[in-house]
């Protein structure tokens, strides 16, 4: 049996800069269509220094089922362009990746929640935004209010505008915490909600990395990362510089770190 | 947390996610839009629901909206101006038209901005859910608006009758081709902004442009073809009057016409909206 759930084989993502922030407008592409013709292509792609950047270069690296995989690294390193494409939501400049089984990824909580929908209504949706099944969800919707607490669970019919932000993020994050796919990409925006809750949604998070499924978790913060993850790797201005267990990698950041003084 | 129930996990040991960059003709996969097809239920479903929320008219504005523009029209152009109708009294002549116009425009409308930069950045599904769930959430308002008509008809003596069969065929030519204008003007529109100020008056114009406030019988035969080519739509309000009324038969040439170029617009509109749809997330 394959025992790979995760493989990344030499994932590149190059942004333009300038055009990831600014829109285009429809005159400024026609002057570039028309003037094309002018420019010999050769001369265009051999200055890619000046006005591209590769925000993942060559990144390869293997999931086994069952691990859970922290993405460490400082701001800017590409850990969330990483988990993009992994999640499909863009597409890498060069390489292939393939993941085994059903995937899902939790990037935010809450994705999709509409003010004017009440909490039950808002788990439905934003379940099956995030590719539950609907029986599932109609199944699990009482553990969902249940967790997410009392004060919520005495609004669950009033429409999500009317909560307070820690209950909005107590009914979002409970949603989250009843998606399990066998292999999950999660972003460190679960850190959210009250201390209290942020202490619940880590043990949760706990609960899901003992499972047995697999996950590739992003996060700046150091202790969960080696509360949670068997194995990790660290990235580096776009490029893996080091992978293995999670204490080895976590060690060399936290150096490197201090070297820099960052 | 709950388990995966084995079933399920049986299924999807096969299952195999690959991610590599995509190029050139991008076919849409249909066996995942049918596993999404829950997703698309949901948001027709939030759609509906939010629609008329906060409002005290509620689902009546679905009847209210073309029922005030009817009469507008019917003062300014049936009685002041005295456009001709076919011998069919001009309130139901005009509702008759803005009954499928009102589901195209609205559509056309809120397809084109359907891609949502919140949603796109967060989570991967088939993007072309998005359009083709914003051109079917206002065949509630449709459905709602044939209450008015049935009124109209009693009150000027038509009866309802089996030609109104014909309405279904007719309701998927004007969602094939709101969606395939919605398709193109959504996936412009996520790089080029300019799209959302085009639209609403782009929408007005061609409503005067299409055959609500006259008959396209003016057209003389030889042209049908070329009218239906060059505005598909108009064949198809044509349609509906003549399933409503049964006064005057529409163009056949230019039904078929108007079909032919819809199918064209819905293709290609297919084509570029998944061609661009990669890289919506770096745009948005």
């Amino acid at each position: 049996m394959n025992n790979i759930a995760v493989r990344v084989e030499g994932i590149s993502k190059r942004y333009r800069i300038g055009t990831i922030a600014t829109y285009k407008t429809i005159r400024e592409s026609m002057v570039n269509v028309i003037s094309a013709p002018f420019h010999r292509k050769g001369t265009a792609d051999s200055s890619p220094i000046k006005h591209y950047i590769w925000a993942l270069k060559d990144v390869s690296f293997e999931v086994e089922r069952g691990q859970v995989l922290g993405v460490i690294g400082r701001n800017g390193s590409g850990k969330s362009t990483l988990l993009k494409v992994l999640s499909r939501i863009i597409q890498p400049t060069e390489g292939r990746a393939e993941i085994y089984g059903s995937v899902g990824s939790l990037l935010e909580v809450g994705t999709g929640f509409h003010p004017e929908l009440t909490g039950r209504e808002n788990i439905l949706l934003n379940a099956s935004i995030l590719g539950m099944k609907k029986t599932d969800v109609k199944r699990k919707m009482d553990d969902i209010i249940d967790f997410a607490g009392d004060v919520v669970k005495n609004f669950i019919d009033t429409p999500v505008k009317h909560y307070s932000s820690c209950m909005y993020v107590r009914l979002a994050f409970s949603v989250a915490a009843h998606f399990n796919p066998e292999v999950l990409i999660v972003d460190e925006v679960l850190a959210v909600g009250d201390a209290d809750f942020q202490e619940k949604s880590l043990g949760t998070m706990g609960e899901i990395a003992k499972s047995g499924r697999t996950v590739i978790f992003v996060s700046h913060n150091m202790n969960a990362i080696r509360k949670l993850c068997t194995h990790a790797i660290l990235l580096e201005s776009g490029k893996v510089t080091e992978t293995g267990l999670v204490n080895d990698v976590a060690a060399k950041y936290v150096k490197a770190m201090s070297q820099t003084g960052v | 947390m709950s388990t995966n129930k084995t079933g399920q996990k049986a299924a999807n040991k096969q299952s195999v996610t690959i991610i590599k960059p995509l190029k050139g003709w991008v076919s849409i996969n249909f066996r995942e839009l049918w596993n999404h097809r829950e997703l698309l239920y949901f948001l027709i479903w939030r759609d509906i629901k939010i629609r008329y929320k906060q409002t005290i008219f509620g689902f009546l504005w679905a009847v209210i909206q073309p029922l005030m523009m009817m009469l507008v029209f019917t003062l300014f152009f049936g009685k002041l101006a005295g456009v001709p109708s076919n011998g069919i009294p001009y309130p139901l002549f005009c509702y008759a038209a803005l009954l499928p116009w009102t589901l195209f425009s609205e559509g056309l409308t809120r397809a084109s901005n359907s891609v949502d930069a919140s949603l796109i950045q967060k989570v991967y599904f088939p993007r072309i859910i998005l359009p083709t769930a914003s051109i079917l959430s206002p065949l509630i308002d449709f459905i709602f608006a044939i209450i008015p008509l049935l009124g109209l008809m009693f009150f000027y003596g038509y009866m309802p009758n089996e030609r109104m069969l014909l309405f279904l065929p007719l309701c998927v030519l004007v969602l094939m081709l709101s969606l395939g204008v919605g398709l193109w003007l959504a996936a412009i529109n996520v790089e080029y902004r300019d799209i959302r100020y085009v639209i609403p008056f782009t929408v007005q114009l061609l409503m005067f442009a299409s055959p609500i406030i006259y008959s396209s019988n003016f057209v003389p035969p030889r042209f049908q073809v070329a009218y239906g080519l060059l505005n598909p739509i108009s064949g198809i309000l044509e349609g509906f009057r003549w399933a409503i009324t049964g006064t005057t038969p529409p163009s056949l040439q230019q039904l078929f016409a108007s079909t032919g170029i819809i199918l064209v617009i819905l293709v290609s509109g297919a084509y570029f909206f998944q061609r661009r749809q990669g890289a919506f997330a770096d745009y948005i």
